[in-house]
């Protein structure tokens, strides 16, 4: 009896320091499973309209994040560029198909095209592969500190194109009335439709990305990541390849950026302002490094903390934003403190 | 088949091309002057006072980067709370009132902070002296005590901003009081070497107790001293927070990461949450500070230019021979430049790394605090001024030639100068794009820099 409660007590002496050893060692299980379980519980205690509503911000964020992460996470080439491709697929979007029933309100009338969303998809994703490619050129001059600081500089760029430039962008008015997706006569109006789409996005979106990084060209990217000057000894055109990633991105980007803004129907340049930027990146690198799965946890973690802190008492609804933002940034601190490849990452900063 | 770039004079052809587009850029410049000859007097005032902001910026990212050698985004969190701390302490004269702060919580976090680094400094600097003469435990308890003290008293000063002038007045008494002995001292012992202290002690104590207990009276009854105790106060604040951050969490990334990316995507955390806060605190929108000297313009040689920013170019004169005497002249500047050439190095040598380190960051985020709220009177603050105002000192830095302080200065007044002639034939907005193409250029073709560090 005594030896029995003694090996129990001694057990349970034990009991936290096992714990806390595995916790360390399974990290990568813990995030998962506390990540899955939350947002199951959400799902569960909401409803499917939960699901609806966050499901498509979800998806379009997760293109994103994946599509950056084959950047910043594969190559090895930390990017906060991003943002701006996103914008130009936004923006293509939005002047290719915005109809005409706000032109009332137009103090700056824009020129309107009125083509369908099909249409102006695969344009938003080229128009942002094309420019990705003159800023590829001149980002490939540039490497570590002085590559982050350029890509600082073509957010800035960006998104001071979007705001000044009113003739195309109308400026700070933003843009209405831009079209859902359409096939003939079904239009995918509803938001279960819109979710579905994206989703189905998002599933291909991954799917190319996998391919690239599961094919020889990804297995270059990666040797650039460990050491460019050893590929480029082997014979890897690196500045092509690191250029070629880029574009592939760039224009994963901009399919997001199509989506965002017919999804919300509306843009103005404040969803590409920087600070967007910083928090996309801070996303990728939080839900881990060179995994796709990675990234959707990142975001899952974003779009649950939103919804979470809605929770939080003392906390009022319009510094959720701001609480949100304080709270990835202190997680970002803590990871490059403990863990620089982020909650489930395969490559350390 | 094409020989490897070593073997071609790619490094001359980039120069010359370099060379030819400044060529350009002059003789643009020399038509516009040629058009208008006070217009272009107006942009170059408008330019130094621009400059003077980033010149600042340029000089403290560039101290800091040149210790560390990683770039410490964090530091755009010391220029806007340069700003924000002078907003916080004269909010409610700051149009009249309209949008007065105070939050408790502020208060406490910042008290802490400087507790904190009271204490720590205190054990840096004088616990090893002390250790031989008193015990272990007299001396924490006379720097918790201490320590504590400050603290309380930061508090008691953030809480009742309206009678700073009151609060600070003893704290300028004690400061006066040092500063007159100090001076003393170096008199005596430059006319007479081997003066014994004793007597030196009981002639001098009173007068610099008179000077300093005049400072006090004459600051007690100034109500108009506020705003720019607001300013020191709030530049001490702020490089209170860099210190604590270099010594809180620095210390221990720089000890673990194996790349100064991790430093780099570190600093942004702390930015984000930084610029988080001050959001929740102070709402997103711009707001004004009090107004500092009169508004009204001087006119010089046909051009206008404001009091003001006649100030701030000044601001960054004296900043730059206060840098270059610290930097050349002084056993810490010494020990700084070792720090920078090797870090291991002089710490087996015996210098206090960390101590030097803190001391930088100390430094850094004091310079940034200032050309934040010089940035501030100039325009308003906002959250997003911390990232804007770094920004725009990476660029300086990096135009100037990174790790070079005359580089920072030339960096700073030329980004200045730059972006007001460039947005001549554009409008207003496009500034920020017009800096960022200079710097993409510059970068191109002068990768080192204006005045590259030797």
């Amino acid at each position: 009896m005594t030896t029995g409660f003694s090996r129990l007590a001694a057990a349970a002496a034990r009991a936290p320091v096992v714990l806390v050893a595995s916790r360390r060692g399974n990290v990568e299980l813990w995030a998962n499973l506390v990540i899955l379980t939350w947002a199951g519980v959400f799902l569960l205690w909401q409803g499917p309209g939960f699901a609806l509503t966050v499901g498509t911000v979800f998806a379009i964020w997760a293109i994103l994040a994946v599509s950056l992460n084959l950047v910043v996470g594969f190559t090895g080439l930390l990017s906060i560029a991003h943002i701006g491709f996103f914008g130009i697929g936004a923006y293509a979007m939005a002047i290719l198909t915005s109809g005409t029933s706000y032109e009332e309100l137009r103090t700056d009338a824009i020129p309107t095209f009125g083509w369908p969303f099909f249409a102006a998809l695969p344009v938003s994703a080229v128009a942002a592969g094309l420019v990705a490619i003159a800023v590829g050129v001149v980002l490939n001059r540039f490497r570590d500190d002085i590559f982050v600081l350029v890509t600082f500089g073509f957010a800035i760029i960006s998104y001071s194109v979007f705001l000044n430039w009113a003739e195309l962008t109308r400026g700070a008015f933003g843009i209405h009335d831009i079209a859902r997706p359409a096939v003939g006569d079904l239009v995918l109006d509803s938001d279960a439709e819109f979710l579905a789409f994206a989703v189905l996005c998002l599933a291909l979106v991954s799917l190319v990305s996998w391919l690239v990084v599961s094919s020889s060209f990804g297995r270059v990217l990666l040797a650039i990541r460990e050491d460019e000057q050893a590929a480029e000894v082997f014979g890897y055109r690196v500045a092509r390849y690191k250029l070629v990633v880029w574009v592939i991105s760039a224009m994963m980007a901009g399919l997001a950026g199509g989506l965002f803004s017919s999804w919300a129907r509306f843009v103005d340049p404040y969803s590409f302002a920087l600070l967007e930027s910083i928090l996309l990146v801070s996303i990728v690198i939080i839900g881990g490094l060179a995994t796709i799965w990675g990234s959707l946890l990142g975001v899952m973690t974003f779009v649950l903390l939103e919804e979470g802190m809605r929770f939080v008492p003392f906390l009022p609804n319009e510094s959720i934003g701001q609480a949100r933002q304080a709270v990835l940034g202190v997680l970002l601190v803590l990871l490059m403190l403990f863990r620089p490849q982020g909650l489930v990452g395969r490559y350390r900063l | 088949m094409p020989l490897p770039d070593q073997f071609t004079s790619r490094g001359d052809r980039q120069r010359t091309m370099g060379i030819m587009l400044a060529a350009l850029l002059a003789a643009y410049v020399f038509w516009k002057v040629l058009q208008s000859p006070d217009q272009a007097l107006q942009f170059t005032y408008n330019g130094l006072s621009v400059g003077a902001v980033y010149a600042l910026l340029a000089m403290g990212f560039t101290v800091v980067y040149s210790t560390v050698w990683f770039f410490d985004l964090s530091y755009g969190v010391a220029a806007a709370m340069g700003a924000y701390g002078v907003f916080y302490l004269r909010s409610q004269e700051a149009v009249g009132g309209q949008y007065e702060v105070n939050n408790p919580v502020v208060n406490v976090v910042l008290g802490a902070v400087v507790a904190g680094v009271v204490a720590w400094s205190l054990h840096a600097w004088l616990y090893g002296r002390l250790r031989g003469r008193f015990g272990r435990p007299t001396l924490l308890l006379a720097g918790g005590v201490l320590a504590a003290g400050a603290g309380l008293y930061t508090v008691l000063v953030l809480a009742f901003p309206g009678e700073i002038h009151v609060l600070l007045s003893p704290v300028v008494c004690a400061v006066t009081a040092l500063l007159a002995a100090w001076a003393l001292r170096r008199l005596q012992r430059a006319l007479r070497p081997r003066a014994r202290l004793a007597p030196f002690v009981a002639a001098a104590a009173p007068v610099c107790g008179v000077a300093g207990l005049l400072c006090a009276l004459l600051l007690a009854g100034a109500e108009g001293s506020r705003l720019y105790l607001s300013w020191v106060v709030s530049c001490l604040m702020a490089g209170a927070v860099g210190l604590a951050l270099y010594r809180g969490l620095y210390i221990y990334m720089r000890e673990r990461a194996h790349s100064h990316l991790v430093m780099l995507v570190a600093s942004l955390g702390v930015l984000l949450a930084a610029t988080a806060a001050i959001t929740l605190v102070f709402e997103s929108a711009p707001r004004p500070l009090p107004e500092a000297f009169g508004s009204e313009p001087w006119s010089i040689g046909g051009a206008n230019i404001k009091g003001f920013n006649v100030f701030a170019v000044g601001v960054a004169a004296a900043g730059f021979v206060f840098l270059r005497l610290l930097l050349g002249a002084t056993a810490f500047g010494k020990a700084a430049r070792a720090v920078s050439d090797d870090e291991e190095v002089a710490k087996v040598v015996g210098i206090n790394t960390t101590v030097v380190i803190a001391a930088i960051f100390f430094i850094g985020a004091v310079f940034a605090a200032l050309a934040g709220l010089l940035s501030g009177h100039d325009t308003a603050v906002q959250p997003r001024m911390g990232l804007l105002l770094l920004v725009k000192g990476w660029i300086a830095s990096v135009v100037g030639g990174m790790g070079s302080l005359y580089g920072a200065v030339v960096g700073g007044f030329a980004l200045g100068l730059v972006e007001q002639f460039g947005i001549w034939d554009l409008a207003g907005e496009w500034r920020d794009l017009v800096s960022f193409v200079v710097l993409i250029v510059f970068l191109s073709f002068w990768p080192t820099g204006l005045v590259p560090r030797r």
